[in-house]
């Protein structure tokens, strides 16, 4: 009999059981048993707020899994899954007030549904047709809206962890009411930015909630690669900042968690939240993790899935059963077909669009160069 | 109108943009309470609070970006970078952040922030204090590039940069911080960006400068005079907005042209310049375009200052080259 040869090469990557199986033992606050029993007191969560968070969670990975299939059958470009993520930034949103600001990363579909912005907005977004608000100029699921108070990622990963931070900042420095949240993975822990952003808000306290989604992997980079502390809220110490780790498939916890910081930051300053939770599917659709993890380790993970928890918590609490689940699912598909059609049906921008919003006016430089363009294309259309 | 130094006049800008606007605030390292290691914004804080003349923490890459945030909620932040030999820690947050905004979210936002960036040699600095970064910031667009020389037009030019709705750099002259005394009117009126100056008037060569080469080309200039040589020296005043018709309208009349920067030659701004140029007024030319420039070295601490820097003496070989040149 001979020993397989280990499936990676490099670090070693054991298949561990998620730690929210030992909440207690890792410091992770946790409200929600795997089937979605409350832990400790009895919630002060409005039912009808836990409804709509779960509501929204199904929405986000109904709108996950339809956008793979199309990007698999070639109808849009890329794709960013966020299955497994839906709790950790759904009921964080969900904690804020509807005109703070939200500075979203790559998977948050969750948070612009929650802010209210229709299906076929994102669909357009998705498929870069320029009726949205950011004309269709970016990747699919790099989602903003001016008007929802949503700010779009820059791409670099954690770059625009300073920007939350130097926004909420200008809010405070000009007397506004104002709670800032911005997310990011656990890779950009090791940004320059992130350091920066921490270090700044240590000294000056802006409002806002540093909240790092902690997914397990950096497209195949783990923890263990990513730093040598045990968790990323402990970095807080190092800025003079709290740090606290909740359950990032936890709805319940989720959401306490973030309202009182969000209240805290208001008067006393940021907080680093580490959101313990796992990206169930492909780093991104030019993404394998075959080449880096085991089935067995997603499949532990799916043991925790935040939907079933949040489905399971409305059920024992009598605000959900299987025909609203049905009703559920059926309208958000259709609702999902509907706009995905409509969507793909607007006109994509038109090559003259690339010139504008580069500078507030275009200059002349940018002026001739939109010239040319237009003379060649006509060149070409002889 | 009073006399200031171009140190002076960059206090005097912020300060009365301050006045105007209570949504411009100022941050850097040592801004506040000392006033700037340059002493540019002293007496600011004790006049507008500590709230609003900001120091930070040492973090150059920070700084910048804590300033996006604070232009994309609304404010108008004027970033002082100690010397922009350290602002490359900043680049990715000037250049693939602030100056992208707008384009990337469609309009939605905007960073109408100022980078002020102490540069050039000439103070015995060594490599890292005596920095011409302007090239690199014209590349990719989003982001106006200013580079005032005298009082008066560093005064109009930072005003021009608080006001302006993008992100702007603002290119200081260090060596000339305190030698340099004019006149500023001081009317509270930002420049009308992309409009040139010209220096000197001159048929025979059109040189083109910004910074204190400017002085240099026009001391260059006279000497050159009493040899019967008029030099003609164009201050650019800003490299973007480019004020190209009077670069173009220059040329036509002098056919020959010098482009002169203290910045390393290759892909410097220089070589745009020259490629305008060319495109624009090909037929005028008498002589190939001359580059009298910086080297691709490191600005060197014991040699730089006289031999990485142009001065006169390389300058008037340059326009020599051009007035000697036969096909």
């Amino acid at each position: 009999m001979t020993t397989p040869a280990p499936k990676f090469a490099g670090a070693p990557r054991q298949v561990v059981e998620p730690p929210l199986a030992r909440a207690e033992e890792f410091g992770i606050h946790q409200r929600l048993t795997r089937d979605g029993e409350v832990i400790g007191d009895d919630p002060t969560i409005d039912v009808a707020v836990a409804r709509r968070i779960y509501e929204t969670m199904v929405t986000t990975r109904l709108l996950d899994e339809r956008g793979w299939e199309l990007q698999r059958s070639g109808r849009v470009e890329f794709w960013i899954p966020m299955r497994g993520q839906e709790a950790s930034h759904v009921a964080s949103t969900a904690a804020y007030d509807p005109e703070d600001w939200l500075f979203i990363a790559s998977r948050e579909a969750g948070a612009m549904l929650w802010r209210g912005a229709p299906l076929v907005q994102l669909f357009a977004q998705i498929f870069g047709r320029s009726a949205e608000p950011l004309r269709g100029r970016r990747l699919p699921l790099l989602f903003g809206d001016r008007s929802r108070f949503v700010v779009p990622c820059t791409t670099q990963v954690g770059a625009y962890i300073p920007h939350a931070a130097g926004a909420a900042w200008a809010a405070k420095l000009q007397g506004h009411e104002k709670a800032f949240i911005v997310f990011f993975g656990d890779g950009a822990t090791s940004r320059g930015e992130f350091h920066s952003a921490l270090n700044f808000a240590g000294v000056h306290r802006p409002p806002i909630l540093f909240f790092c989604q902690n997914n397990g992997w950096a497209v195949s980079t783990p923890n263990s690669v990513q730093t040598a502390t045990t968790t990323f809220a402990e970095k807080a110490a190092g800025y003079g900042l709290p740090g606290v780790r909740v359950d990032g498939n936890d709805f319940l916890a989720l959401w306490e968690t973030t309202r009182r910081l969000r209240e805290r930051s208001l008067t006393e300053g940021p907080t680093l939240v580490e959101s313990v939770t796992y990206r169930q599917g492909f780093h991104t659709s030019s993404d394998n993790p075959d080449l880096y993890r085991t089935n067995e380790e997603a499949e532990a993970w799916a043991q925790w899935d935040p939907i079933h928890r949040a489905r399971r918590f409305l059920e024992r609490h009598d605000a959900w059963d299987a025909d609203l689940e049905e009703a559920l699912v059926s309208t958000k598909r259709a609702e999902i077909r509907d706009a995905i059609h409509a969507a793909e049906a607007l006109p994509k921008p038109d090559p003259s669009d690339q010139f504008f919003d580069v500078l507030a006016t275009p200059d002349r430089a940018l002026r001739e160069q939109l010239a040319q363009l237009t003379d060649d294309l006509k060149g070409a259309a002889r | 109108l009073s006399e200031l130094t171009v140190l002076e006049s960059l206090t005097a800008a912020m300060a009365d943009a301050m006045e105007d606007d209570e949504s411009v605030v100022v941050l850097g390292e040592d801004v506040g309470v000392s006033g700037g290691i340059f002493r540019a914004t002293q007496g600011l804080q004790q006049r507008f609070g500590p709230q609003r003349v900001i120091d930070t923490p040492l973090d150059e890459k920070g700084i910048a970006a804590h300033a996006v945030g604070m232009a994309l909620y609304g404010m108008r932040p004027i970033v002082e970078i100690q010397f922009s030999g350290f602002i490359h820690d900043a680049f990715e947050q000037i250049m693939f952040c602030a100056s992208k905004y707008r384009w990337m979210t469609g309009g939605e936002y905007s960073c109408p922030m100022v980078v002020r960036a102490p540069s050039y040699g000439g103070i015995k600095g060594g490599f890292w204090h005596s920095q011409s970064p302007e090239a690199y910031f014209t590349h990719g667009g989003g982001i106006k590039v200013l580079t005032p020389t005298t009082p008066d037009d560093c005064y109009h030019s930072l005003l021009a940069a608080i006001a302006d709705p993008d992100p702007v750099l603002v290119i200081e002259p260090v060596p000339l911080y305190r030698s340099l005394k004019g006149h500023v009117e001081r009317d509270r009126r930002p420049l009308e960006l992309g409009r040139s100056r010209v220096a000197r008037e001159g048929r025979d060569v059109t040189v083109l400068t910004w910074g204190p080469q400017v002085l240099r080309a026009t001391e260059a200039a006279e000497a050159l005079a009493a040899d019967g040589i008029e030099v003609e020296v164009l201050d650019l005043l800003s490299l973007v907005p480019l004020d190209l018709d009077a670069i173009v309208a220059s040329v036509q009349r002098t056919g020959r042209v010098l482009v002169l920067h203290e910045a390393a030659r290759t892909g410097g701004f220089g070589a745009e310049l020259a490629a305008l140029v060319q495109q624009h007024a090909f037929g005028y030319l008498y002589a190939p375009i001359e580059r009298v420039t910086g080297h691709d070295v490191p600005y060197n601490f014991s040699t730089g200052d006289e031999y990485y820097r142009p001065d006169v003496l390389r300058i008037t070989a340059g326009i020599t080259r051009l007035m000697e040149f036969e096909f």
